[in-house]
């Protein structure tokens, strides 16, 4: 409550006409026209977006973003047919890539079939000998020439005239 | 240049140059029986086509018993002969890993793989007892390994295979 009598009314008086002069200076005053006039790129360079920029908490900003609802509203499968996968394999390394993992997979495949033969060779062999009551042991493993370990050719320690 | 005392490390790894045994080789070989007769089909086929495409008269090659048993002859010879001449091995030995080499180890002469060609059959038409050998010699020499003076060895290097399965491994361990 005001200290002086009347002064209540006296406020609303005086806030109804400050209102009733706004309203009549916004009716007069053409917005549009006011806005083209001021120079947007004066005032932008006036502003310091590396200050402003250096304010801002990005790791407290990027916590308050829900990716996951970011992710389900979007369409994967449109994404997916508008990437040109022709152009992305020419681009990258993707093409060797898929070779190199092509050519794993086949190598993996045939060191599997080739580990089970010679599995199997070995389980026959066993077998064999162990009817026939022999030992291989003393048996060569493969020819000589392919087996015995060979002499290194290395460059002499004498001086060369 | 000279010679050091010392000796490098084999120059096999794993099991290479050891002589291969009777399972690889019969899976090798059917393989390769697979393969020719696949082949064979096939180029029968395409001459039938070329014919009809050129004369327009169908014509069934495969009907004429004794010419395609001549042909198969032939081919058999040639895809056995020429790829032991070439390479040491046929595409089924390629793929199983082992190849055929002279008994000391060396590669194998175009004779040495001719005379392998003819006498295979050998080991066949006696009932399969040329095959025997492999599962009982020392040096698992079938019949037409003797006669030719071949043996079969692994080409396969486990060791390395070995290598390239702990590879593949390493990026899936836990940090």
């Amino acid at each position: 409550m005001s200290p002086l009598p009347g002064a209540s009314r006296m406020e609303q008086l005086v806030e109804s006409i400050a209102e009733r002069v706004v309203n009549l200076v916004l009716d007069a005053v053409d917005i549009n026209a006011l806005v083209a006039q001021i120079d947007m790129d004066a005032v932008l360079s006036k502003v310091d977006v590396d200050g402003i920029v250096s304010k801002v908490d990005v790791q407290k900003l990027i916590d308050r973003v829900d990716v996951q609802a970011i992710i389900e509203r979007v369409d994967i499968e449109q994404v997916i047919q508008r990437v040109d996968i022709d152009s992305l394999v020419e681009q990258t390394e993707l093409g060797t890539i898929i070779a190199r993992s092509t050519s794993g997979v086949a190598s993996g495949v045939l060191d599997v079939v080739r580990a089970q033969g010679v599995g199997l060779d070995d389980f026959v062999a066993r077998w064999v000998n162990r009817i026939l009551r022999r030992s291989s042991v003393d048996w060569p493993a493969g020819p000589a020439q392919l087996i015995t370990p060979t002499p290194v050719a290395v460059p002499s320690m004498e001086s060369t005239p | 240049m000279t010679v050091a005392s010392g000796t490098a490390a084999p120059p096999v790894a794993g099991r290479q140059g050891n002589y291969a045994g009777g399972v690889t080789r019969l899976v090798a070989f059917a393989a390769d029986v697979g393969a020719s007769w696949g082949i064979f089909t096939l180029a029968l086929a395409g001459i039938g086509f070329a014919i009809n495409l050129v004369t327009g008269k169908q014509v069934d090659l495969a009907s004429r018993q004794i010419l395609a048993l001549i042909a198969i002859i032939i081919w058999e010879f040639v895809y056995f002969a020429y790829q032991w001449s070439l390479a040491g091995k046929t595409m089924g030995m390629a793929l199983l890993g082992i190849r055929v080499v002279a008994t000391d180890g060396g590669p194998i002469t175009p004779r040495q793989a001719v005379i392998r060609t003819i006498t295979l059959p050998l080991s066949f038409l006696l009932l399969g007892l040329g095959f025997i050998g492999i599962l009982l010699n020392k040096d698992r020499h079938a019949l037409h390994d003797r006669l030719a003076k071949t043996v079969v060895v692994y080409s396969w290097d486990a060791r390395a295979a070995r290598l390239r399965w702990l590879a593949k491994q390493e990026p899936t361990k836990p940090a």
